[in-house]
């Protein structure tokens, strides 16, 4: 009876995967979103309540809840942890004032415990700007070394204009996504 | 591993699932007629991909959950029970707006989510009201969390980025103004490759910036006026009062402002965030050379956003009290600086 219901839930999970992107405002998690998926970003209004993108990626369909990150509503982020597989946390590597603010919402973030079983990547976006942080040093002030030894967790560096670093930061997400659920299959 | 068939919510979740497949397909379809920018499949739109249809299925739970609550007092015992089903059926409320999220406007995506937020708080409070003992808590329905997930199996893809154990790193400065009294500051980028520029805590200055950088953060400003040529990607502005900002931008965001006005030419919608008596007119900013920087950064063009301003801390159709267009006879003329040029251009 056991087998059967984990059989049932490969199933229900098999080819989609639900991501969840956060971060604080203006980290550059729509522009992502839409160069990922191929479409112009050439002008975003700032995220508010949410926006949700089904793409395929490779065999998978991700189901992409972009979470606005304005004040008012980063109490809402919660609403959306149900069921997700990975995490995307997005910094503006160029924003060296609020890493502060950033690393106490991603600490809190991670507090979270219907958060636990997903895999985390950090993605130290804006790197063509100059002056931004290498993701060593974002790792360094985020002091990921010090997380839970059970969290499946990586960082790269990316620039959501070029496009550069995000292919290689999904495809990880992905595959330990996947990894983790036909584990048991 | 716990058993699902035990699990009265497995039913729900399967159906959530499938919901979330059509809902993917939809979103899908959408995207996709809006990429080949054809309308042919129009009419295979469902129907209930319409606002109004989302409006009476809301209004109907909504009026439904209203009513449970309504009879919550005359309830002696059951209570508990009772309750927990109202915050089942909010909670699907929210999720009936997360579902039809990306066709609503959004408009009717905050006042939906205000009205669930308010059910909340309404139960909440009878809740806290009738059952004084026990504290009680959204709590998460599904409680299926990860269970396929088995820690051991497979070592964690830590990713060894962070060779050398440096406890905390001395954050440097990037190029900007900071800690400055009653000065006059100007920043000139012509020919120089300028990513983000940071102005901070003035109190009674005047700043130009000539020529494009790429990101700019503003933060606690007093009385001060700060003119930009374009911004490439996004301002960020943060705790300032008394001001007047002449800027061009891709993404303009304002926090915590007072009494402020903003001069602007933007890409997107501007928002503003916990501000009040902001008020916003069209950019109106020139030096030598500002034509070819705009045209350069895709700013070139009045697209009117300057009055289209968001203000996300006010969830009601009506025009938000915080912030208004700033009445034409009021506004300043042109700001131009092209004959103060850091005394490089001869009068
Ligand atoms: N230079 C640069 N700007 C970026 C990058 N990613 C996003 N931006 C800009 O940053 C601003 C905020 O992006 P947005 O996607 O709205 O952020 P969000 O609030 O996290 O959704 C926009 O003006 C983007 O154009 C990047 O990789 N490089
Ligand atoms: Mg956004």
């Amino acid at each position: 009876m056991g087998l059967l219901s984990i059989i049932r839930k490969i199933k229900r999970k098999e080819k989609e995967m639900r991501i969840l992107m956060v971060g604080l405002d203006n980290s550059g998690k729509t522009t992502i979103v839409l160069k990922i998926n191929g479409e112009d970003t050439s002008v975003i209004s700032p995220t508010l309540g949410f926006n949700i993108k089904t793409i395929t990626y490779q065999k998978y369909t991700l189901n992409i809840w972009d979470v606005g990150g304005q004040k008012t509503i980063r109490s809402y982020w919660r609403n959306y942890f149900e069921q997700t597989d990975g995490l995307v946390w997005v910094v503006d590597s160029s924003d060296l004032r609020r890493l502060d603010d950033c690393k106490m919402e991603l600490d809190n973030l991670l507090k979270e415990e219907r958060l636990s079983g997903s895999s985390l990547l950090i993605l130290a976006n804006k790197q063509d700007i100059k002056g931004a942080l290498t993701p060593q040093d974002i790792a360094k002030v985020l002091n990921l070394e010090a997380m839970d030894k059970t969290r499946h967790w990586n960082i790269v560096g990316c620039s959501a204009y070029t496009g550069e670093g995000l292919l290689e930061g999904f495809d990880w997400l992905v595959q330990d996504i996947a990894s983790r659920i036909y584990m048991l299959a | 591993m716990e058993d699902d068939t035990l699990n009265p919510n497995l039913t729900e979740s399967t159906e959530d699932a499938s919901l979330q497949k059509k809902h993917s397909s939809m979103v899908e379809r959408l995207s996709k007629r809006h990429q080949t920018g054809s309308d042919n499949s129009e009419s295979s739109s469902p129907s209930f991909e319409s606002v109004s249809s989302f409006l009476s299925r809301f209004n109907l739970l909504k009026t439904t959950i209203e009513s449970n609550l309504a009879q919550s007092q005359s309830l002696s015992s059951q209570l508990k029970p009772h309750f927990d089903n109202i915050a089942a059926s909010i909670s699907d409320l929210e999720k009936l707006v997360a579902e039809n999220s990306y066709f609503l406007p959004s408009y009717d995506v905050r006042s939906s989510l205000k009205t669930v937020s308010d059910l909340k708080q309404k139960l909440d409070n009878l809740n806290s009201q009738l059952i004084p003992k026990k504290k009680f808590a959204f709590k998460n329905k599904g409680a299926k969390k990860d269970s396929v997930f088995i820690p051991q199996q497979k070592p964690s893809t830590v990713a060894n980025v962070v060779s050398e154990k440096t406890s905390s790193i001395a954050v440097r400065d990037s190029p900007g103004f900071r800690n400055e009294t009653g000065q006059v500051l100007i920043q000139d980028c012509k020919g120089l490759e300028v990513g983000e520029f940071t102005v901070s805590d003035l109190d009674s200055c005047e700043v130009r910036i000539i020529g494009t950088v790429r990101a700019l953060f503003v933060h606690r400003l007093k009385n001060c006026k700060v003119y930009v040529g374009p911004v490439m990607g996004s301002i960020l502005i943060e705790e300032v009062e008394g001001c007047v900002f002449v800027m061009a931008s891709h993404q303009i965001r304002i926090h915590n402002a007072k009494k402020t006005d903003f001069y602007l030419r933007v890409r997107s919608r501007p928002i503003i965030e916990d501000s009040d008596g902001v008020r916003f007119a069209p950019y109106c900013f020139t030096y030598q050379g500002i034509e070819d920087d705009l045209r350069g950064a895709a700013l070139y063009q009045e697209t009117g956003n300057w009055a289209n301003v968001d203000d996300f801390k006010w969830l009601r159709a009506v025009q938000s009290p915080n912030w208004s267009v700033l009445p034409e006879n009021e506004r300043v003329r042109i700001v131009d600086v092209s004959n103060m040029n850091n005394g490089k251009e001869e009068i």
